[in-house]
């Protein structure tokens, strides 16, 4: 009996090593710029702060095109990770990007596991004394998104649908300031989901009338998605992105802000912002 | 897009998902082991403090005990995390997560054995050692295997959590790529990938619940 129940160990233990084994090769016969080497990357254990070849850790939600998302080849990219890699390139600092789950992304940013969080991130009311802020760099806009044979025209037309909404995100935000109050109450419910993605969904699928969403992400969700859908003219709020770094963090936020002005003066801003389109909704350096 | 090119995207997800799978039993199921016995110790204060840590461990959801293991080092005693501390964490909190589970099980499998077997081995010269090795663990094995598939099965599906502290495993990659184009190809390859990962297991724990079952009481 004992030979027998240590024969099934050792089977067992040949079948595990054997399963590690392929999942090892498998992994190394990927493209090295897939997507999970981003976290598999990070090697040395100093942190972001530390001195030599620092590391600059770009925290983003992988959702979220065209700022930041996962492209056909596997690999992170977006406008926002475009202007932290060329910042990076500047600095000589080691360019990690770190896709986050939202809901964690003020501990992520607390703990010192990411050094910003650099992806359509607005710089709204209520978390402008929350973090250390950059100069805001796109003019952004939260807008309503409907299905075209809606019949919803105008942001009265809202009453009494289901609207849906990214959870933690700046629409939310928005709509629950006291400048939206009227509007939010006279929704018949406002729905939360983790990701636009789903939000699209429920839009599709007639679980939803209506998402509010940043008009950036609503455009290429649109372009992507065909033409069943419209964005509302009238918009929800005007606001800005810019980049959160943590709380009293001025001299990282400093360095960054140096160099993206270095970039706007000598065209690499602009031409980052044609390559995603957004050369309408940039605003760094415009005004001066 | 096809969904080919889809499943390649996804495949590194995949093998994330089978690393944490494997560790997490290859730490559980020994250290399940340990915990039950804690459980049963004859101590009062082990057996009280296992206890506790089983019903902290099955009362409250995984999700937060990962963000507890991940976050709590920085939160509680201002320890400056790394980036690599993140897998760590992930496995970290299914191994506490799952020992609980597993101790259980194991527990229910060593209770059940009748004390004339050990009253049997005393008899016959085994000692204690020699009694549970060769004589009780055997069959204890052979009694729980159906419980330990069911948990296993759970743990395949579970992995998906890891994503909770922004370790990127195949679910987190599906939901991704669906973000981008707009298409539900990569939740019917997740759904499909975990439906055939867990076949897998019912197979294998069901070749070895026969050649378990020796002989029949």
């Amino acid at each position: 009996m004992k030979r027998k129940a240590l024969q099934k160990l050792i089977a067992l233990t040949v079948v595990f090593v054997l399963m590690f084994c392929l999942g090892a090769c498998g992994s190394k016969d990927s493209d090295p710029a897939s997507a999970t080497k981003a976290t598999s990357e990070d090697e040395s254990e100093s942190g972001n702060e530390s001195t030599g070849t620092e590391k600059f850790v770009v925290g983003f939600d992988a959702a979220f095109p065209p700022y930041g998302y996962l492209d056909e080849n596997g690999e992170y990219v977006g406008f926002d990770l475009d202007l932290a890699e060329e910042v990076c390139e500047r600095n000589n600092w080691e360019f990690v990007k770190q896709p986050l789950d939202w809901n964690s992304k003020d501990m992520e940013l607390d703990s010192g596991t990411v050094s910003c969080l650099w992806n359509g991130f607005t710089m709204s009311e209520d978390r402008l004394d929350k973090y250390t802020w950059s100069e805001p760099y796109v003019d952004n806009s939260q807008v309503i998104v409907v299905h075209k044979d809606s019949g919803i025209q105008k942001l009265s037309d809202l009453a009494g649908k289901t609207v849906v909404v990214q959870e933690a995100s700046s629409a939310l935000e928005a709509l629950q300031s006291d400048d939206c109050k009227d509007l939010l109450d006279s929704f018949a419910t406002l729905d939360q989901v983790p990701d636009y993605n789903q939000a699209f969904m429920y839009l599709e699928s007639g679980g939803a009338d209506a998402i509010a969403m940043d008009i950036g992400v609503a455009n290429f969700q649109i372009a992507n998605k065909g033409d069943d859908f419209v964005i509302l003219k009238e918009a929800v709020i005007t606001e800005q992105y810019a980049i959160g770094f943590k709380l009293g963090n001025e001299e990282l936020r400093d360095k960054v802000q140096n160099t993206l002005n270095e970039m706007v003066e000598d065209g690499t801003f602009d031409k980052i912002a044609e390559k995603w389109d957004l050369s309408e909704e940039v605003c760094l350096g415009k005004d001066k | 897009m096809e969904a080919w090119d889809i499943f390649l995207q996804m495949k590194d997800g995949m093998t994330e998902t089978v690393k944490i799978f494997f560790l997490t039993l290859i730490f559980t199921l020994p250290l399940g082991l340990l915990v039950a016995f804690g459980r049963m110790s004859k101590n009062f204060i082990i057996r009280n403090l296992t206890k506790f840590y089983i019903a902290i461990m099955r009362g409250t959801p995984l999700m937060l005990q990962l963000l507890v293991v991940y976050f709590g080092p920085y939160y509680l005693f201002r320890i400056r995390l790394t980036t690599e501390y993140r897998f760590y964490a992930v496995i970290i909190g299914f191994v506490l997560n799952y020992a609980a589970y597993f101790a259980e099980i194991y527990r229910s499998g060593i209770e059940s054995m009748p004390a004339g077997q050990y009253e049997a081995a005393k008899v016959l010269g085994y000692n204690w050692g020699q009694t549970f090795i060769k004589i009780i663990l055997p069959q204890v094995i052979k009694r729980i295997l159906p419980s330990v598939t069911n948990e296993i099965i759970t743990l395949v599906k579970d992995t998906s959590l890891a994503f909770s502290i922004a370790y990127v495993e195949m679910f987190s990659l599906a939901k991704q790529i669906a973000a981008r184009s707009s298409t539900m190809v990569p939740f019917i390859i997740a759904g499909v990938f975990y439906f055939v990962f867990n076949l897998l297991v019912a197979f294998v724990m069901g070749r070895i619940e026969k050649k378990m079952d020796y002989y029949t009481i």
